[in-house]
């Protein structure tokens, strides 16, 4: 970058906050509205009643409890089977023919409509019972291809002649993987394994299809008290969550090497 | 055996069992549903094992036609929204430097930090006839009525600008970050003016990656399911949409199936059209 970077001019600055507000607005009303005493009316008056009657909500807490094993579940599964293909397919990547490549991108590529669709018709022709399992093998299905594509990326940052040094100095091929590879792909697994789990914490979608009646994860609860009308405490919840992504992102910001990961997502 | 370039005895036990995953989880229940879309429907929603492509040609009756239709024009619209904003807010994030920019990158990622059905909640809330907008638009007296936002065309487009704006920015923002300023001072140098920079030197350098960038928001917007279930109503449907409700409420599983074949052959094709076009346009502009 030369030094004569010009300052954005007022036209850019001004869509810049456009395109803030019109992101937060939505989010913020939530957050005010958690605070009114009448949801729909902002001269209402103020009261902490929504959010104490929240936190005493086993309605709301267990689904939270549900997501956070699911994705916990899923994204161990996911980073176990993607590092695994990262770590053998690495050697031939550039020859792999376009099939297997295809079939590699389609977890990421297929909309999450047919790909909870063909889950649930997968899953009722084997006769598997929805529920816990089918919703965490769901979630691990498609982000076993995103922990792959993390991991090839930071395998192919690695200096080959780390492992020829180490080759030449006498260590055996399982030495090399534990003491060369594994440290110095960590980064990426953990990486990968928090996407892994965001994307399953966050997603709805393939939940919706794949859980029957059997669990509720937490946007399945969220989208069903929405579908019921608007409602103080699913405003008190979204509250929480919102204070909870922000300080996440701070958190992730402020380390160097996190900032590339979350603005990859 | 050889597949290809490889030695298939090449192929290590930990790439077989990414594969094995692959193929099972993925493709295998791609399959049914390619499988289960060239079969006919029995009586009561069974399946009467014929091989048929009459669900193929059924997309194309009028009624789903309109709504593929429909679902093109709006990803089109929506994405060349996010284009024209994305594009001055990624200019701006560009240009800005030290905190500025790292408070601008946090500002625009927060919302996506928070989970999706929260913040179709919080459109639902201030779009809605009793929300923000509406109350504080008749507390000014400029309408009377409520303005009719939530469960229309609208609706979905607002929803689809604000899921998949800061989508491709990053892009922009990435192609943007790699030109290199000389260039740039070189062609003011040479007497060209800001219009001329910005068509002949930014344009022509960051196109490539804003188009995959556009695609990749395309792509997933004509699959879209809850934003148009959530803000649109039956009336906006999408090609997902109905697909679902073959499925869960027609219990018309082989036409429902060949709704989803049809919906990811035009992602097939987007993507084939793209390639194409990214090498000719590399062959142009390089050769």
């Amino acid at each position: 970058m030369g030094k004569a970077l010009k300052k954005p001019n007022r036209f850019v600055t001004a869509i810049f906050i456009l395109a803030i507000v019109y992101l937060y607005v939505p989010l913020g009303y939530l957050v005010i509205q958690t605070f009114l005493k009448d949801p729909n009316d902002i001269g209402g008056g103020c009261t902490l009643a929504w959010i104490l009657q929240l936190l005493q909500n086993p309605d709301l807490l267990a689904p939270l409890w549900t997501s956070i094993e699911i994705g916990v579940l899923s994204a161990t599964l996911a980073v176990l089977v993607g590092t695994l293909g990262a770590v053998g397919l690495t050697p031939i990547a550039a020859k792999l023919p376009v099939p297997v490549q295809t079939l590699i991108l389609l977890p990421i590529l297929l909309p999450e409509v047919i790909t909870g669709l063909s889950l649930l018709l997968f899953f009722l022709l084997l006769r598997f019972e929805l529920g816990f399992f089918t919703v965490a093998i769901a979630h691990a299905s498609f982000s076993a291809s995103f922990v792959y594509f993390i991991v090839t990326e930071q395998l192919r940052k690695l200096d080959p002649n780390l492992s020829e040094a180490a080759q030449d100095l006498g260590a055996r091929p399982d030495q090399i993987f534990w003491k060369i590879t594994v440290p110095n792909v960590l980064p990426g697994i953990l990486g990968g394994w928090m996407l892994a789990f965001t994307l399953s914490f966050d997603d709805f979608l393939i939940s919706f299809f794949t859980s029957g009646a059997g669990v509720t994860t937490l946007p399945l609860k969220i989208y069903s008290l929405m579908r019921l009308g608007i409602s103080p405490e699913l405003n008190g919840l979204s509250f929480l969550m919102i204070l909870l992504s922000v300080c996440l992102v701070i958190a992730l910001l402020l380390r160097r090497e996190s900032r590339e990961w979350v603005l990859k997502r | 055996m050889k597949l290809g370039a490889i030695d298939l005895g090449d192929v290590k036990p930990s790439a077989w069992t990414f594969l094995t995953w692959l193929g099972l989880f993925t493709l295998l229940p791609f399959c049914i549903i390619l499988t289960m879309s060239l079969v006919q429907r029995g009586e009561y929603g069974t399946l009467t094992w014929v091989p048929t492509l009459e669900n193929y040609a059924r997309c194309f009756q009028w009624i789903y036609a309109k709504v593929l239709g429909k679902t093109l024009f709006l990803a089109f619209v929506a994405t060349m929204s996010c284009l024209v904003f994305g594009f001055p807010v990624a200019y701006f994030l560009a240009r800005s430097t030290g905190w500025r920019r790292n408070l601008g990158l946090v500002l625009l990622f927060i919302p996506f930090w928070t989970n999706f059905v929260l913040r179709m909640y919080g459109i639902i809330s201030l779009y809605g006839n009793n929300g923000l907008l509406n109350q504080s638009l008749m507390a000014m007296g400029l309408i009377s009525q409520p303005l009719p936002i939530l469960y229309t065309r609208l609706g979905v487009y607002l929803g689809l600008v604000y899921n998949y704006l800061p989508f491709l920015v990053v892009p922009i923002f990435s192609a943007l970050e790699k030109l290199d300023e000389s260039w740039r001072e070189a062609a003011q140098d040479l007497g060209a003016n800001r219009v001329q920079v910005f068509w002949r030197v930014v344009v022509p350098n960051i196109q490539q990656g804003v188009a995959v960038g556009a695609l990749f928001v395309f792509i997933p917007m004509l699959g879209e399911y809850v934003i148009p279930d959530l803000l649109g109503g039956a009336k906006e449907a999408f090609l997902g949409n109905v697909m679902v409700s073959q499925f869960f409420v027609m219990q018309d599983w082989p036409f429902g199936s060949a709704l989803a074949g049809l919906l990811a052959m035009l992602l097939l094709f987007t993507l084939w059209i793209q390639t194409r076009w990214g090498q000719s346009d590399r062959r142009f502009t390089r050769g």
